[in-house]
Parts: C-alpha cells; structure tokens; sequence
C-alpha cells in the first residue's frame, strides 16, 4: 500500500487536492533512548503531476512535522490522474495517483 | 421534542405494567424480549451482536467524508484536537504515544459498537446499520488494516485482526498475598529500616526514644558526618527543655536536615568548634544573624516573633543536644 493517501475533487473548474503522507521525517538532531543520534530522515521534494504534466512541487525541510499534511488546488477537471510523489534524503521515493472527481 | 418522546416512553411503560406487575410489592414488570433487545446493543470482540447488513469501504468514503471528517480529519488525522483514528504505529512505547484505531485498540468489533452507539457526536444511533458497516470499513482502511476492495459484513468483520491486539493480555501477576505465620518466623526484632525517603515518610508514629525518627531525620549514625545521637536521651538543662518547643517551631526547618550550611542538631563534629566559641557567641550569632562561611544564619531564624530568651533556650537545647 502506498505511503501517500490522496482526495482531488473539482469543484467550478478548480481541484481540491489534499493529500497525508506517512513518513518519519526525523530532523537527525533528535536522539534516541541509548543516547544515540537518529540519522535524518526526511521529505525533499514533493511533486504532482497531472496527465504526467507537473503542477505543483515543493522543498520540505526538517521543519515539516511527521506524517505531513499537505494541500493545494490548481485549475483542472473531473477525471483527470493525478500522480503525487515524494523524494526522501536517503533517495527512496514513493507515489500514488488518483482520479480526480 | 424529547418532553413528547418520553411521554410516549411512559404511555408505553404504563399499558405495559398495568398488565404485568411482579415482585412482591406489585410494581415493575417482566421485560419483554423485545424490550431487551433495545438495550442489548453491544458488540463482543467475537463479532457476538453484529447484525445482518454490510458496507464496502468505497461506500464508507463517502460517509465518512460527510459524517465524520469535520472532527476526524479526511485521513482520520483529527482536525484540532478531535481524536485521532489513524497513524501512530509503533509509538506507544515513546513519550508521545498517539492512541489511535490501528495502533492501539485490540478489537474492531469496538468500532462498530462504538460508531452505531455514539457516532456521529451531534446525532447518535442516526446511522443505519450498513452505513456503519461502511465507516467501520473506511477506518479500517485508513488503517491500512483492511484493503480498499473491502466489503464487511457480520462474517468478514468479525475476522479482522487488529495489529496491537496481541499485546493485550490477561494480568498475569499474583494476588497479594499475606498468610499468617505460625511457625519459624522471623523475629520481629531482627526487623530494621534499611531506607527511607527523607520528608516523605512520616515519623509520628514511630515509638519515642526508639532513635528511629531520629536515624530518619539525622542519617545512619555510621555516617561521615560523624553520628547522630538522639537528641532525646541526652539529659538536658531547664533552658534547652524549653527551648526544644522553640527549636521544633522556628529552627528545625534547617538545623534538622542541614540546610544552607546550617549545622545538624546531634552532628557533634559540625557543633564542636561553634560551641567552642562560647554561648555569648552563639547566642548573638542567633539572635542578631551570621555571615559564615560554610552558610548563613538568619537573625532570629527569620522569626522575629521569638524573644531573645527563646532563641537563647533554642541554642541551648542545640548544643545540648550536638556535644
């Protein structure tokens, strides 16, 4: 199952995409309880792409909390795929696409 | 609307108890089954109580976006501070466990009871029985318990198995137990107090020259500080008799425990150079304040209500009771 859950619905010609991604996102600045220090982990880019065209994309930092919550609206309609993924530090990478309703 | 309901309600129990009464003093009556059946709305971990009906998680997405996700988020994140549903695998053992539907409950049945009894929370027992079927699978879901092709009806629900179920457990630990003994006991008198935590434990009912509250308050007499003595069984002057009620009152707060650099009552290696200096000394040190080196002595020990006599007594029963 994919680490990222999406909700687009347009509605008068704009999408509503709202979308949770699982993910640690540890800042690498945490420790752990054997007082070691928890290698960084998390979200660089975030990118949406329509029908494979991009349309949105976004830096995360260590600052985004875990399990991140993001939502934006771009000018679209009904039935179109749109496709969300992410990029960590550590290179791995997951999607998900959904159809706009 | 509710006056009306419960109304109606009484009418109802009236014409029912007018033709059954039981019980020795003729009020009440039998319920009827159906009457049972009201009330007997829950549901067992077994999945005991589920009714006919199901729903697909595809038809609770809808529900829940329009039910539920006003509080709960759309990805049971909860909006505000309303309850989480979803996420939190693996935290309950970390400082900030996040109780949710997949990380903690052991059962799913308890989503089903607990939607169709209290859900949605501005209108209870409002949804039909499929629908909760549906919101319970769409939880689910959102749990990444079930898959979203899911449709739970009374057999399928009942056998969804939830991740943290397995550590719930029956309390395996022993009853107390505390048997008399009869025979090769221990001696009571073999009985000491290895430790206690100082301020804490209380002390009055420890028997009087027993040095047991004096051990607590003053440490181990083996101690570095090179032993305390109970201050009760040193044979005293008028003055320091009198003076131990002002001690107790105005001087124990820091003499007892050493604080500030106070000297302990009874520590005679903290006491012996001061009572050297002389009681004049002393007294004036009491009685108008002291900048030493080790600490600070508080003209009077701050409380100004004392004559100067009482605070002499005071010393008197200080040094008394420390050499």
């Amino acid at each position: 199952m994919s680490s990222i859950r999406i909700k687009a619905k347009e509605r008068k010609g704009e999408v509503d995409v709202k979308c949770l991604m699982k993910h640690d996102m540890e800042t690498g600045l945490r420790k752990d309880k054997s007082g070691k220090k928890i290698p960084e982990h998390w979200i660089q880019d975030v990118t949406a792409e329509l029908n494979g065209k991009a349309v949105f994309s976004c830096a995360f930092n260590t600052s985004i909390s875990k399990d991140p919550y993001l939502a934006f609206a771009f000018s679209g309609k009904k039935g179109d795929t749109l496709k969300v993924s992410w990029k960590d530090n550590t290179g791995a990478t997951d999607s998900a696409e959904t159809q706009i309703k | 609307m509710f006056k009306s309901l419960n109304l109606g309600v009484a009418a109802v129990a009236l014409a029912v108890s007018g033709a059954v009464s039981a019980g020795p003093l003729g009020i009440g009556s039998t319920a009827t089954p159906e009457m049972i059946a009201g009330w007997d709305i829950d549901i067992r971990p077994d999945g005991t109580g589920l009714p006919a009906g199901e729903g697909s998680v595809a038809e609770g997405e809808g529900l829940y976006e329009a039910k539920c996700a006003s509080c709960h988020g759309l990805f049971g994140e909860g909006a505000g501070r309303w309850p989480v549903l979803a996420g939190g695998e693996g935290t309950l053992d970390t400082a900030h466990p996040e109780k949710t539907v997949g990380s903690y409950w052991p059962y799913a049945s308890t989503l089903w009871d607990y939607i169709h009894r209290a859900m949605p929370y501005p209108a209870p027992q409002s949804l039909t029985d499929d629908e909760v079927y549906s919101i319970s699978a769409y939880v689910l879901y959102l749990n990444d318990i079930v898959d979203d092709d899911f449709v739970a009806n009374k057999e399928t629900f009942a056998q969804v198995k939830m991740p943290n179920e397995p550590n719930f457990y029956i309390d395996d630990r022993p009853d107390v137990k505390n048997e008399r003994c009869f025979k090769n006991c221990a001696d009571p008198k073999s009985f000491k107090i290895v430790t206690t935590i100082n301020g804490v434990t209380p002390t009055g009912h420890f028997k009087e020259d027993s040095g047991v509250a004096a051990n607590h308050y003053q440490g181990n007499p083996s101690d570095a500080n090179g032993g305390a003595a109970a201050p009760q069984k040193v044979a005293m002057s008028d003055a320091a008799t009198a003076g131990k009620a002002v001690y107790d009152k105005a001087c124990q707060a820091c003499h007892n425990m050493g604080v500030a650099g106070a000297p302990k009552v009874g520590d005679v290696a903290g006491w012996t150079d001061r009572i050297k200096q002389g009681m004049a000394t002393l007294n004036d040190h009491a009685i108008n304040g002291y900048q030493g080196a080790n600490g600070v002595m508080p003209a009077k020990g701050g409380n100004m209500s004392l004559s100067d006599d009482e605070v002499k007594n005071a010393v008197a029963y200080m040094v008394e009771s420390s050499q």
